[in-house]
Order: C-alpha cells, then structure tokens, then sequence
C-alpha cells in the first residue's frame, strides 16, 4: 500500500516524527514508573498487613465470641481452612521503661492477645521479629542487668577486692555503655570464679542460648512468666535509619527486651460500663516489624489469656443473682476476633462464604441446653470479613492516592494528544503540496486520512513500546538508579567536566565561524553537561541526596514492580490519544482543497 | 486520427474567492478535444489555463450551474467522489510545470505512485515493470533509485511525464510543461511530447508560448474566461 510507504518515508526522513516518538515514550515511562510505584507501594502495605491479619476474620466487638475453641476446631475440618486462630484486642495503656525519671511514659497501644502457636500458623508472626540473636552490645547490657540483679548474690560470694573491682567495672560501664561499646563480657568473666560466672549466666537463658531471645518472641514468655512482643515503632528508642535499619539510641541502652512494661486495660460490663482498670506487669520478650507502621507504632502483643483476664473475658462462674451462693453455670472464655488462613487455592472472598456456612452450622449444632451461646449472624455487632475488607482503613487512603495519582497523570494523555496534534499540523502544513499531488493523481480523502492517522498510529505505537520499556527498566533499577542519585560517582562529574570542556571548545570555534545556532546549542550543552557536574560534586559535598528516605515511607526499598495492568492501560491510551491528536490534522489534510494544495509554497 | 470526441468541457464557469473579493475566471469557456488530437490552450498569465485544465481533468469542480465537463460523452462532476478519483487515476495524466514530485520518494517510487494508488487493477509488480520501463524509455534509468532533489529539471520532469503515463492515461494535461526549463531541455521535453502523440496520446496543453503552440493539432486563446476561437477541427 501506498499509504505504509509514504508513512515509513516520512517517519525516516525527518526529525520532527523522533521528537514526537521521543515525547511519546517520556510521558508513557513517566506515567508506567509513578502508577507502578504507588501500586507496589501499596501491595507492599496490603500484603504486609495480610501477614498479621489471615485471609478472613470473624469479629465480635467487646463482648466476645464465647466458645470460640470449639468453633475453630469446627472451622479447621474444612479442607481449605489451613489455621485459625483466636485474637481477644482492645487498647491499653502500656508504661515504657523510659525515660530515666520516675515519670515513665505511657503508649496507647493496641493490645492482641494471641495463642502464639496457632497464631504463626495463620500470620506470618514468626517471621516478623526484629530481634533475633542479641548483638554483643545487647549481651553486654544483658549481662549488666544480670549482675545488677544479682548483686547481693554476688557480695555474699566475693572478697573486697574482686567485689571493688567488680563494682568499678560495673560503674564504669554505666557510664560509658551509653555511647561506645565496650569490653564488659570479659573484664566480668575474667574476675568472676566459673561457678559464679555460671550462677549469672544463669541467670538470663538470653546470655548463654542465642536462640532464647527469637524463642521467648514465638513463645510469649521469659523464664515462664507471660510476655510481651511490641510493634517496632512503640518504643521511641527505636529510630529508623536512611539505609531503613534500626538502631536503638544511647547504643542499645533502651533496647527494649531488657525492661518490663506495666500494661493497663479497661474491661467494660456486659452493658458497655467501665469496670475497673486491670494491670499487669510483663517483660519485653521481643519486638516485630510487620512493615506497616500504623500497626508497628501501636500493637502489641500479648498471650490470649493475659488480655482474657484484663477484658473479663477469661472463663467465669455464672451466679445466681438471688441467691450468690448458686453457681448457675460456667461463662466461657472470649475470643472477640478469630484470623482464619485459607488455603493457597481459594480466595479470601470463597473462604469468607465458606465461613458465613460454617459459622451457621457451627451454632445449629450446640446443644440446645448451652447456657452462653454465640452471636448469631444477624446481630449487628459480628462482623465476618476477609483482610482486605478488615484494613480497608488502612490502604483505603493508599488507594484513593494512587486513583488520585493516576487521574493526575492522564492529564499526560491530553499533553500527548497537544503534541502530537501540534507536530501533525505542522507536518499536514509541510505535506500540503504532496496531498495536492496524491489528490491529482488519484487519491481519495480517505487515503489521506489514512495516511496520516497511520503516521500517528505508527508513531504512537513506538512511542508507547519505547515508553514501555524504559517505564519497565527504570522501575526494574528504580532503587539502584535511587542510591546512584543520592552518591553519584565522581567519575560521572569528571566525565561531565569533560564533556562540558569539549563543549565549549566547539563553541568557540562555531561563534568565530559566526554560526548562531552551533553557538545556542552549544551552550545549552555547557549549561546541561557543567551543571550535572556541579551538582554532583554538590550532592557529594552534602553526603548525599535521599529521595526516598525510609524512615519516611515505612519500607527500606521503593517498590520495584511493573504494575502490567495499568501499563497496558498506559501504552493503549497513549496510542489512543495519539490518534485522536493526529485525526483532526488528517482531516484538514483531506479537506484540503488540491488546487490550492499543488500552489502551496 | 480518430474523429470521436473524448473530452468536452461545456459552458464553464469558475470563480475564486480572494478574500471577499470574488473573481470569476471563467465565464462561459468550451472545449472539446478529438480522440488522439494535441490540443494548445494558449493565454496570457492570471487568464484561467490552469484552472480549465484543473477543470478537464478532475481536479477542480466548475461554480453551480457553471457547466460540466464530458468524458466520452459522460459527465464527470454528477459522478460520486469515488468515482471521480478513478478517472484522475485511470483516465487523466497531469504534468505540471513545477514536476511535483514527492520529495521522499525515489523516482521510481514516483513514478509507480499512480500505479499503487489504483493498485486493484494492476500488481505492485508488474506496475514497477511498466514505471521501469517508461523511465527507460525517457532515458532515466540510471535515476531509478535518486530522490527528485538530485535530478536535473529536465529529468524531473520525464520523470513526472512517466508518472503521468504509468497507468497508461486517455489523455494527458501538461500545464507549462516546460515554463520551469532553459529553452533546450524544454525542446526535449517538447520532443517526447510530440512523440507520445505520434504514439496516440492526447494531449491538452496549456502555454503562453506561441511557439510552442505551433506543435499541437490546433490552438485555442483563452481570454476573458472564454476560449476565443471556435473549438473547430484543426487538419
């Protein structure tokens, strides 16, 4: 055809088509990068939060679920339900170690009490723990604890002068643990005698079983006492670096798995009245980081029967109001949530169904004569809802800033839309005569509007692979090119220097010819190429440059994945809205009358 | 010679618009041109030669009511656009003074154009044959592969002649064929016009030069936006 050789013709033989195509893949990349970015940024927080949440949950508010261990040995003979899993959550007040005064601060914090076996089988909590051997910084601290703990112990087995030199050593690491470390594990080891050496190892498993700290997490306890495990970012001794580590500040001296935490809560009646406020000392036995820092900056956890007691929702007598000494029955413990993991085939939506009939049956099936039953499922308060449904609160926002974003950036469909409209028209001006002459020797209007929507489509089509790619490669190397911006090689500003030299060079020989326009490119060169080169010798001078910091965005890496589906949207739409910017010029061009065409100048 | 009419323009009539000034070209201009026959149109400059051959040829589209041009008896302006596009391709070979050619393709590129326009009648192959061919036979074989920017005005335009012949046309339009070329390589031009008749070509061609005219059939003057003389039989 015709049409396909005059379109590769004029696509080879000039710039302007480039420029377009070049324009084109700009927009598109620059759409594919941001929209992947928000996308990943988002899934990242979702499947973060799906971890420590399962596939679908069962709520009932502050009351409770009773029997909610027989309901989930009910839920857990189905073939696709891998775990369940009871969770009894309310606020609580938990008073932090910190600071050094009497007057310690207190965190609201969102209080999950959990069976920390099955637990793990339905969230990914056991992998989720921020401490898992202690550094030998950490040891040492624990070692100072233990022998501040054991001091009397200590004395009574001690002469004075190894009792002065332990004392001096202890003092002296009190006051210099705080900002370097130290060599206190051997200067201890090498005055205590073996036995009691042994007696304060003893004294803390975490000294002697690297292991013991990861377990005490998975466990909820220390030394058989119930403990606690808190979001990363409940502690403000926690700080979050810009490579997205975390150092404990006054090294390592408010590393929480060394204090105890008084955790208080407010059970409230069986008519929504406050009872009296429940405490309860706990030792920190690990921190978590689920990614999310709206939960990392509030929960914690707890064993279930801890926050059980704390709500008044452990197992309880019923009593006869008229006569006390009646015991009527026994009102079970509560679960007010019950996580549920699907299996890998199902999606949470066909397990949540599943759910609602098996919840059904579970209630049909209870003895008529049971004294405390269930919720049923038209009671407003219970709530059955996959994890998408259950944190909606928290990527809701997300979603609404990618929609938000995307619509931003389909304004970039209109930019595309102008610019090829603008270069089309100004190709359909310089083809004037060559329609004239198609005209004359045949042509039909159709034909000229179909050579230049094929233009269009051509360089629309290119335009959008070209885009595709380079959103695809950008987003691929998104966290090198990142770290590349924030330390840039000074082998890159020397080469720019070099470049800028060859520049300039060039210019001045061009403005001796007495050219103007070698001499105006020219200096955009110089400008461009010296002004890369200063700022890389300026970001270099300031440390670097983060964009992305970490400590800002929760994650320590950007989200590094195409979103393909909004790609495709990206690169269609593109191509579209290039036809749409070339049909009005192609339809001047076949209205364009051919006498006139053949005299046009 | 053969003495059927093969195209007639009747009574017509153009104006043009120039701003709001309107200008009327023709007025009541009339032609008819034999089967076979080089027909001059001879006229001053701004006197509307052009504009009848634009006319003749399908280019154009006489005022309302401003007469109708006749191809084998047949009015050409009642028939559909498409229509009208076919017979430029197949019937109308035009030459114009400035070539207009199409400066990103080659010359045989050119040349084969009309060919691929109208390509359901003829394969792209054996139309690049008979554009080979042509362009041979007007000595430019040796130019197939050159853009027009790299041709002389003499071979630019046994260039566009080639392209006019290509779908081995009715009639051919030469408008100033060679107004554009130094007095020899108008001569040749001229030369292979004249050969083309000799072969049966017709030919309608528009010129101011009286010497020119001399080489056709008959002559006609166009003034006053009407052909002065009679469209009589010349020989």
């Amino acid at each position: 055809m015709y049409q396909t050789l005059l379109t590769s013709r004029y696509l080879t033989s000039r710039v302007i088509p480039l420029i377009a195509v070049g324009a084109v893949a700009l927009c598109v990349a620059l759409v594919i990068v941001i929209v992947s970015v928000m996308s990943g940024f988002l899934n990242m927080v979702q499947s973060s939060g799906r971890t420590l949440m399962g596939d679908v949950i069962i709520t009932y508010g502050i009351s409770g679920i009773p029997h909610y261990e027989q309901l989930i040995q009910h839920l857990e003979k189905d073939e696709k339900v891998l775990a369940a899993s009871p969770v009894v959550d309310g606020w609580g007040l938990l008073r932090m170690p910190y600071p050094d005064s009497e007057a310690k601060q207190s965190e609201t914090v969102q209080v999950w009490g959990i069976d920390p076996s099955s637990f793990a089988k339905v969230t990914s909590f056991d992998e989720s723990f921020q401490w898992e051997t202690p550094t030998d910084n950490q040891r040492d601290w624990l070692l100072f604890d233990a022998i501040t703990a054991n001091k009397e112990l200590l004395r009574s087995n001690m002469n004075d002068e190894e009792w002065n030199s332990l004392v001096e050593i202890i003092s002296n690491a009190s006051r210099t643990m705080n900002y370097e470390s130290g060599s206190l594990w051997s200067d201890v080891q090498a005055i205590l005698d073996v036995p009691l050496w042994n007696t304060v190892l003893g004294s803390d498993e975490r000294l002697t079983n690297s292991d013991a700290l990861l377990e005490q997490g998975l466990t909820l306890s220390q030394n058989g006492r119930d403990g606690i495990v808190s979001g990363l970012h409940v502690s403000e001794g926690n700080v979050r670096q810009k490579d997205g580590t975390y150092q404990v500040i006054r090294n390592d001296f408010w590393w929480l798995p060394r204090y105890e935490g008084t955790l208080t809560m407010l059970p409230v009646d069986s008519q929504g009245g406050i009872i009296e406020p429940e405490s309860t000392i706990l030792p920190f036995v690990n921190e978590f980081q689920s990614g999310v820092f709206m939960i990392d900056e509030s929960r914690v956890f707890v064993p279930i029967r801890v926050s059980q007691q704390l709500l008044h929702l452990d197992e309880a007598e019923i009593i006869d109001e008229d006569d006390p000494t009646v015991v009527l029955g026994i009102d079970p413990a509560r679960a007010t949530s019950i996580i549920i993991r699907g299996s890998e085939d199902i999606s949470a939506e066909s397990l949540q169904s599943r759910i609602v009939q098996m919840y059904d049956a579970f209630i049909a099936q209870l003895p008529s004569d049971t004294i405390v039953f269930p919720p049923m499922r038209n009671d407003p308060g219970l709530s059955i809802h996959t994890w998408e449904e259950q944190q909606r609160s928290f990527t809701g926002p997300i979603e609404k800033e990618r929609e938000l974003m995307r619509t931003l950036f389909s304004i970039v469909y209109l930019v595309v839309a102008a610019l090829i409209l603008s270069i089309f028209w100004s190709i359909v001006f310089e083809k004037t005569r060559d329609i004239g002459i198609l005209r004359s020797i045949g042509a039909s209007r159709g034909s000229i509007v179909w050579i230049f929507l094929q233009y269009s489509l051509v360089v629309g089509v290119i335009g959008s692979g070209l885009g595709l790619f380079f959103g695809w490669l950008i987003t691929k190397n998104i966290n090198a090119i990142h770290s590349g911006m924030g330390n840039p090689p000074l082998s890159v500003a020397i080469g720019a220097f070099v470049i800028t030299g060859c520049i300039a060079i060039y210019t001045i020989m061009k403005s001796r010819e007495g050219q103007l326009l070698p001499v105006v490119l020219g200096s955009l060169g110089l400008i461009t190429s010296g002004g890369l080169g200063a700022l890389i010798l300026f970001i270099r001078h300031i440390g670097g440059l983060v964009v992305w910091d970490a400590s800002v965005y929760y994650f320590a890496i950007i989200p590094n994945e195409v979103d393909w589906p909004s790609s495709i949207v990206t690169v269609l739409g593109a191509i579209l809205f290039c036809l749409l910017g070339a049909i009005i010029p192609a339809a001047k061009a076949a209205d364009t009358d051919p006498v006139k065409a053949l005299r046009h100048e | 010679m053969s003495s059927s009419i093969i195209l007639e323009g009747k009574n017509l009539k153009k104006t043009y618009e120039l701003g709001r000034a309107k200008v009327q070209v023709l007025l009541n201009a009339s032609l008819q041109v034999m089967q076979g026959e080089w027909v001059t149109i001879l006229g001053s400059s701004g006197s509307g030669k052009s504009t009848i051959l634009h006319l003749l040829g399908g280019l154009d589209r006489p005022d309302v009511d401003g007469g109708d041009v006749l191809f084998h008896g047949e009015s050409v302006w009642t028939r559909s656009n498409k229509q009208i596009n076919h017979y430029r391709n197949t019937q109308i070979g035009f030459v114009f003074q400035f070539y207009h050619l199409l400066p990103e393709l080659t010359v045989l590129e050119n040349t084969v154009l009309p060919a691929m326009i109208g390509s359901h009648s003829t394969s792209t192959s054996s139309a690049k044959d008979k554009a080979t061919s042509l362009l041979e036979q007007f000595g430019l074989g040796h130019r197939l592969q050159h853009r027009p920017r790299e041709l002389s005005g003499g071979e630019r335009q046994r260039a566009a002649i080639a392209r006019a012949l290509v779908n081995e046309p009715s009639i051919l339009l030469a408008d100033e064929p060679t107004g554009n070329l130094d007095e020899e390589t108008g001569n040749e031009i001229l030369d292979v016009l004249a050969q083309l008749h000799q072969d049966g070509l017709t030919v309608v061609l528009v010129t101011h030069n009286v010497e020119i005219a001399a080489m056709g059939n008959r002559s006609v003057h166009l003034r006053h936006g009407a052909i002065e003389q009679p469209a009589t039989l010349a020989q």
